[in-house]
């Protein structure tokens, strides 16, 4: 039994490596013969990025559709696939269930609302064009911040379906190689006009038509050669598509959120065992939650990594990858945090902030690419180094404070398991985490004004953003200053923790969704909802935690 | 006198100024959803005192709630945070080693309180406007207009008269100077305004103009704009009449909209009249040789934007090549020079010139709070880990 509880730990770790490498190292076979793993990494140029036709592919079935591969007669159908097919079969694919469709204003609009499903392909949405293009005229009309669900919903669609044009007419990406080093990528449909005899439009035209004709053999040899002439000339994007296509399969990111929620599960179930009093028991569960969170840890670095490689920026470039960066860097305070005191709270708060991150992060970029290029303004890599990363780390720190309080009133309030000495020690660490976050959220914001005076000459605007981060750094200033001079004392740090959650939810997403200001990106309609029902779950855990010491199970007395 | 020193002094002072502040910023962002941005920073940042409306806090979709209530403003917020930590150090003062770090931080905090206050009364700012190919040698600055009389009949130099939008704003009676032979009086004075062509004008109402251009366009009054973009900037109107010994000579309509000035006959002599935006004029010429907008490639997402400009400046004999670019501005003069805009078609660059006499003091403060703060918590955590340790 003994050895079982020192084996599990490793177990729990080899299973880790184990879901993180299948299908990462050997990617699903297909069955048609033709080479579609080579297709996809052959790259392109849209949205002003050069990327393999594999991320294209997948983006725009994702955008498109919300799915990542088809189902086809019982059969996974890739997105590469997918596209191959866009682009030489018309009559299939136009009826391909592809069009994603919830509204049901809309729905009866198209006269599809008898149907019982959800995703609709263009064949029965073509009779209706006009009148949904009426309709988006209408709805672009209306501001952005002011249009009602059905406008979004028609807009998205009308938006939706002029993207499958332009893709299946192959206007966007641009997949014509510059004719001479260090110039611009052609869009195929002005190529095939203006220079009809280019070699690449002749290579594309000659290897859709053989794809199309179900040529195995010759499309395989035409795509080869392609690809070794595009190895010839451009090996550096060549290098970048091929590690872009295994970043796309391994989904480092999505497996880090499998495996923290599993960490967290672990942890919970740790910290009960405790209290029922399974010492050994828990040890061993703590201990696999913190193999887990290693492997998690090391899988999200690795991603972290290769992104920052990809794109050649640092790690935070958007909301997406600043939810991505959050979350690794709380876990990394957790790890440290927890390597020092042995109690599991660190690191189930840790898996519980890795996993949400990262599905704020899923959903944040469910549609498009999170590699998109960077406004003009943006484009200084030296200060979304340092401000964007550095406020980033400070918005972590809070969130971590937040949750390790979070932790102490819930633990404190229903279970005995918040000793005096554990009470002690938990409100140390959210402490210590105060005073790193009020660092950072300080350098961060100033580093943020600097950066605004070099490029408008305005130090500090009043922006919502920058208010935000005001917000944030008066807020841990004061539970610090409130410490120092007694006004507050255990309970009181613990509830002002959590209040830091919001102001930080509020200055990361809710100052993004008021339509005003220089950082209005990345606004999603459903994000409102979540931020407002976040704030209300917040503020109730800050009641709980006010209550009366006598309702404390813990019992916990000054 | 001692009782209230030590009130002065307070750490709960302190705590109670931040929170007001946290309440005071959130409700001036919230604010800036339908106010335009330095409306907010004027009646909330930079007030003794401010009236905060129920409303901000309720989208006018769900309910219209009247009314409001007082709150300390931001100055009155600052002085009190300036005030208290003096105070706390003269109280409290004890240099030692263990305090140096809280000592650092403080300064450092006095110095951004009072860089803030600085800029919110010395820093000016103005866009410079240039055609490619041609040259400029002032700055408008597009939160404020002002009425422009222009006497081109003089041998070298034009003679103008100048009102600012802040007497033109609130004057009901006649206007007067001594260089000219004629009063003003306006009629209507509109805060932010649109044109109306002369289609969209027919049928509407012509305003109350007889005279210049208001013979083809009207001008419509609309709400103050929001937000911060260079973008979105108020354009006002007015109608105005001009009298000469009681004989009206016409009223016309004026208008930031309308870009040439609008001729005005009085005696045989002609005054061009205009509302433009309010002007600086410098020593100095910008040269627009050319203006530069980049995309990504198959995109309209811009990569970058550069206007390279030849500075003259007979005085300091400067005559040199500049390339300005986002994030890469020009300091010359005590101003900076920053790309902020273009003209349609990229056929010109709009520059931000910025004058902040304290533009070095945030960088310093924040530089002092920095190390400051490293220290203090610096050594606190080196002390708890030994502790520990032990």
């Amino acid at each position: 039994m003994n050895k079982l509880h020192s084996l599990a730990p490793w177990l729990v770790l080899v299973f880790g490596i184990l879901y993180v490498t299948q299908h990462t190292l050997s990617p699903p076979e297909n069955t048609t013969g033709f080479e579609v793993s080579t297709f996809q990494s052959i790259p392109v140029s849209a949205h002003g990025r050069t990327k393999p036709v594999g991320t294209v592919a997948l983006n725009n079935l994702m955008m498109l559709s919300g799915k990542q591969t088809l189902l086809v007669n019982n059969r996974k159908m890739s997105a590469t696939e997918w596209y191959l097919e866009l682009l030489t079969n018309t009559d299939v694919s136009v009826a391909r269930e592809i069009f994603r469709i919830d509204h049901p204003n809309v729905l009866s609009l198209l006269g599809l609302s008898e149907e019982n499903r959800t995703r609709f392909s263009y064949k029965e949405i073509v009779d209706n064009l006009t009148e949904i293009g009426e309709q988006a005229q209408l709805a672009s009309r209306v501001k952005a911040k002011d249009r009602d669900p059905f406008q979004n919903a028609v807009l998205t669609l009308y938006q939706r379906l002029s993207l499958f044009r332009d893709l299946s007419y192959l206007m966007a990406p641009y997949v014509i190689p510059p004719s001479d080093i260090g110039g611009d990528w052609r869009s195929f449909n002005v190529s095939v006009i203006e220079t009809p005899s280019d070699p690449y439009v002749l290579t594309w035209i000659n290897m859709l038509q053989l794809y199309n004709q179900g040529n195995v053999e010759l499309f395989n040899d035409a795509l080869f050669q392609y690809s070794t002439d595009l190895n010839k000339l451009f090996p550096a994007e060549m290098q970048k598509a091929r590690i872009e296509v295994v970043f796309n399969h391994a989904q480092p990111f999505y497996k880090s959120m499998v495996l923290y929620v599993i960490a967290f599960l672990l942890g919970c179930f740790g910290m009960l065992s405790t209290q029922l009093s399974r010492a050994s028991l828990s040890n061993t569960l703590l201990k696999s939650m913190t193999s887990l969170i290693v492997v998690a840890f090391v899988v999200q670095t690795i991603g972290l990594i290769g992104r920052m490689y990809l794109q050649g920026r640092p790690p935070v470039t958007n909301l997406y990858s600043s939810a991505v960066f959050i979350g690794w860097f709380c876990v990394l305070i957790g790890l440290l945090v927890d390597k020092r005191m042995k109690l599991g709270f660190a690191g189930t708060v840790a898996s519980a902030l890795g996993f949400g991150s990262l599905v704020i992060a899923h959903n944040l970029g469910g549609s498009g690419d999170t590699m998109e290029m960077m406004q003009a303004v943006l484009d200084s890599n030296f200060w979304l180094a340092t401000h964007v990363v550095v406020i980033t780390i400070g918005y972590s720190a809070t969130f971590f404070a937040g949750l390790l309080g979070t932790a102490y009133v819930l633990l404190g309030v229903f279970t005995k398991l918040l000793d005096k000495e554990h009470g002690k020690s938990l409100i140390k660490m959210i402490y210590g985490v105060i005073c790193f976050a009020a660092l950072m959220s300080f350098v961060g914001t100033v580093l943020g004004g600097i950066w605004a005076d070099q490029s408008w000459g305005r130090f500090w605007g009043w922006d919502a953003k920058e208010n935000g981060a005001a917000m944030i750094v008066l807020m841990t200033l004061l539970i610090l200053h409130a410490r120092w001079c007694g006004m507050i004392r255990d309970r009181g740090i613990v509830v002002l923790a959590i209040s830091c959650n919001i102001i930080t939810a509020w200055s990361w997403f809710g100052t993004n969704m008021l339509g005003v200001g220089l950082h209005s990106y990345g606004f999603t309609e459903s994000a409102v909802f979540w931020l407002l029902l976040y704030v209300v779950s917040q503020l109730l855990l800050m009641g709980v935690g006010m209550l009366p010491s006598s309702m404390w199970r813990s019992g916990l007395k000054k | 006198m001692r009782r209230f020193f030590t009130i002065l002094a307070s750490l709960r002072l302190t705590v109670i100024v931040f929170a007001l502040s946290i309440f005071l910023i959130f409700a001036g962002t919230l604010a800036q959803v339908h106010q335009g941005i330095w409306t907010v920073v004027d009646a909330y940042f930079r007030s003794l005192i401010v009236t905060i409306e129920f409303q901000i806090f309720v989208p006018k979709s769900i309910a219209t709630i009247p009314g409001g209530f007082w709150f300390p403003g931001g100055l009155t917020l600052g002085i009190i945070m300036f005030v208290n930590l003096i105070a706390a150090h003269i109280v409290r003062f004890k240099f030692t080693k263990k305090r140096m770090g809280i000592i650092i931080t403080h300064f450092g905090v006095i110095l951004l309180l009072a860089g803030e206050f600085v800029t919110g009364i010395a820093a000016r700012e103005g866009n410079m406007t240039i055609v490619e190919g041609e040259s400029s040698n002032y700055t408008e600055d597009s939160r404020s207009t002002e009425l422009a009389i222009i006497d081109r009949s003089g041998k070298e130099d034009n003679v103008v008269v100048v009102v600012p939008d802040t007497v033109l704003e609130f004057k009901s009676g006649e206007l007067k100077h001594e260089l000219l032979p004629f009063s003003m009086s306006i009629q209507e004075w509109m805060p932010n305004s649109f044109i109306l062509g002369p289609e969209q004008n027919q049928g509407k109402r012509r305003g109350i103009a007889d005279s210049g251009s208001a013979n083809i366009y009207a001008a419509q009054p609309t709400a103050v704009v929001s937000g911060v973009e260079g973008s979105t900037v108020d354009y006002p109107s007015m109608y105005v009449s001009f009298t000469k010994n009681n004989e009206t000579i016409g009223t016309y309509l004026l208008s930031a909209y309308l870009e040439k000035p609008q001729a005005v006959f009085v005696d045989g002599k002609t005054y061009w009249v205009e509302l433009r935006f309010a002007r600086s004029y410098k020593p100095y010429t910008v040269h627009l040789i050319d203006f530069k907008h980049d995309l990504f490639t198959g995109t309209q997402t811009a990569r970058n934007y550069s206007s390279l400009v030849q500075l003259l400046d007979t005085e300091r004999n400067v005559d040199r090549e500049v390339l300005i670019s986002m994030n890469n501005p020009l300091r010359y003069a005590g101003e900076t020079f920053y790309q902020a805009s273009f003209l349609q078609d990229d056929s010109g660059t709009v520059l931000q010139v910025v004058k902040n006499p304290g533009w070095l003091m945030p960088y310093a403060s924040c530089t002092l709070i920095t190390i400051g703060m490293l220290i203090q918590f610096g050594t606190r955590l080196i002390s708890t880990l030994r502790k520990s340790a032990s």
